[in-house]
């Protein structure tokens, strides 16, 4: 099974068509606005799926069977809060008359008719993606009957599907996200398409020689030892204990990467880098994190406003250190060397500082490969997001000279979320 | 991003995503959040109070594939798409008059050239005056971002800075 950017921009187009028409329908059928969030294709290993939904939430879903031009399963979904609440605007629309008891507060079950009005909410939502990605691919996709799901692991939703990945393989993960404008109620939405159904759309969207699927893997171990350099390096050198929280391969439209980053004054230094892959290596902190950094970095007391030239210098610094070590840890995995700019200090609207580097990339690419990492730390605050974009031929160049046999040689040297910072 | 089922006056100002554009006639306002190299293209005809704003990236689409899929996207094709849906919605061209904002050069790393920020200014002046359209005002270049509400009725458009004091500029 290959892959290439061509075919993984037709997932893309059909991932956010879908979304669309499913953000249309809920409108229609809830008289309210609803948003589109980003629209993301993750490569995620199994267990990072699992770890992702397990927040301690309760979720309620429903699941539909897929068959046709695409294999697998489609599920929707909701906080039960979320849920609840869509159900009782939803059965408020239907008359005065309708014997409604599904007050949020009140309810803490589903009862026959709430739980057939989720469903049905569910399924139209579902046949909204099934919709638009059919008429991206212009095939047919056969659905089945919705089943509804509720719990608080994946166990349920995704535990007796064949399809649904083991803890080490890496699946293509289709993620979307649709609001209700001015209420909280959200809804994510997953494609766990089958393998060889995918195998086979690859191959028939495929216009070039493309990625051997199985190199992914280098993709991941990239990602990992990149993550686990940045959360070391900030570790020693704020003397504050942080961990990865997420780290996460998303392929995106250059346009949503700036939607992603949180609309308020940001923090942190910007890269490029040079080698194979050469691209832009963006930190960012929010900026209570920030003073906390240079607070821990700077010993004595810093009569200066906003962050001044020490506070500048210490964030650079640290961005520095965090950037050689990030960089190097793909280096190691790729077998090559890969060189970094001195840092650019950034204090800006986060997005104002992401545009610049998807606008040099544009001229040649409508999508990227986002190495998506957030290091967190214990009680204190640090937050720091980490955005990799490499130019996407020399990534598919650099993962084409990965021996596979490489990518066993540099095993997994820490388990996800539990990164040694000693 | 894009909102579905937005009613015309409703009280949220409408969003201009990267890439896209929108036209109004009324008193909404169009808003584009954190424009770095990006360029904020405001249009608007002061007779009918017909104008619309565009987000747009690059700075050349006539010799892009997609920019007649995409025309928010270059400033020059994102310029034309403008015009032409004002005055199908009853604009006059030879009354419209533009103010932009945007272009910063955040960062000067190598790969960049000359400023990304400064090709997206250049590209929408040369289309501008190429239309004859006048540019009435403009906040652009510096290394800054910039973040942007347009209100169509009255051609105002109003920039906040996040250089320094959080400065806002009303053009």
């Amino acid at each position: 099974m290959k892959l290439d950017v061509n075919a993984l921009g037709t997932f893309y187009r059909m991932a956010r068509e879908g979304a669309g028409l499913a953000a249309g329908r809920l409108t229609h059928m809830l008289g309210v606005e609803t948003q589109l969030g980003v629209t993301k294709l993750n490569f995620m290993r199994g267990e990072e799926i699992r770890h992702d939904f397990e927040d301690g939430s309760e979720k309620v879903g429903v699941r539909v069977k897929l068959t046709g031009a695409i294999e697998g399963y489609s599920i929707v979904v909701f906080e039960r809060e979320s849920a609840l609440r869509v159900v009782e605007t939803l059965l408020s629309e239907a008359g005065p008359d309708a014997d409604v008891d599904a007050d949020v507060d009140d309810v803490g079950e589903f009862d026959e008719m709430t739980e057939s009005a989720a469903t049905e909410v569910g399924h139209i939502m579902n046949s909204g993606f099934i919709d638009g990605w059919a008429d991206v691919l212009e095939a047919v996709i056969d659905v089945s009957t919705p089943e509804f799901v509720e719990g608080q692991t994946s166990e349920p939703f995704f535990g007796d599907i064949d399809e649904a990945p083991s803890d080490d393989d890496l699946a293509l993960l289709f993620q979307s996200r649709i609001e209700t404008v001015g209420t909280e109620v959200g809804f994510n939405h997953y494609l766990l398409p089958k393998r060889e159904s995918m195998s086979r759309l690859l191959e028939r969207l495929r216009t070039s020689d493309g990625i051997e699927y199985d190199k992914l893997e280098g993709f991941d171990r990239m990602a990992e030892r990149g993550a686990e350099e940045v959360a070391k390096t900030a570790t020693t050198l704020t003397g504050i204990d942080t961990s990865v929280e997420i780290r996460r391969l998303n392929f995106v439209s250059l346009e949503a990467i700036p939607e992603q980053v949180a609309n308020e004054k940001l923090v942190g230094a910007a890269f490029e880098f040079d080698g194979m892959p050469s691209g832009y290596l963006l930190f960012l902190f929010d900026e209570d994190s920030a003073h906390e950094i240079v607070d821990a970095m700077v010993p004595m007391e810093v009569d200066e406003d906003g962050f001044g030239e020490m506070g500048t210098s210490a964030i650079k610094e640290l961005g520095n250190i965090m950037a050689s070590g990030f960089l190097d840890g793909w280096a190691n995995v790729l077998d090559t060397t890969i060189d970094h700019s001195t840092p650019e200090f950034i204090h800006d609207i986060g997005a104002a500082a992401v545009d610049p580097v998807i606008i040099q990339l544009g001229e040649n690419q409508d999508f990227a490969f986002v190495f998506d990492t957030i290091v967190v730390a214990d009680g204190r605050e640090f937050d720091c997001q980490v955005y990799a974009i490499p130019d996407e031929s020399d990534l598919e160049r650099a993962l084409n000279n990965l021996e596979v046999d490489r990518i066993e040689e540099t095993p997994t040297t820490a388990e996800f979320q539990e990164v040694d910072n000693a | 991003m894009k909102t579905y089922g937005t009613e015309p006056g409703a009280p949220t100002p409408v969003q201009v995503g990267i890439s896209e554009l929108a036209v109004s006639d009324g008193d909404d306002t169009l808003k584009s959040y954190g424009l770095g190299s990006c360029l904020a293209i405001a249009l608007y005809d002061p007779k009918t109070g017909i104008g619309g704003l565009a987000h747009a990236m690059l700075p050349d689409g006539d010799t892009a594939e997609n920019s007649d899929r995409k025309p928010g996207k270059y400033a020059d094709t994102a310029i034309r798409a403008l015009l032409r849906r004002m005055v199908e919605q009853g604009a006059h061209y030879t009354d419209v008059e533009a103010k932009i904002a945007g272009g910063s050069d955040m960062f000067e790393f190598e790969s960049f050239g000359e400023g990304v920020g400064q090709r997206n200014v250049a590209a929408a002046k040369a289309e501008l005056e190429k239309l004859g359209v006048p540019l009435e005002a403009e906040d652009t270049g510096g290394d800054h971002g910039r973040t942007v509400e347009f209100t169509p009725g009255t051609g105002t458009l109003i920039v906040k800075s996040s250089n320094g004091d959080n400065g806002v500029t009303e053009l």
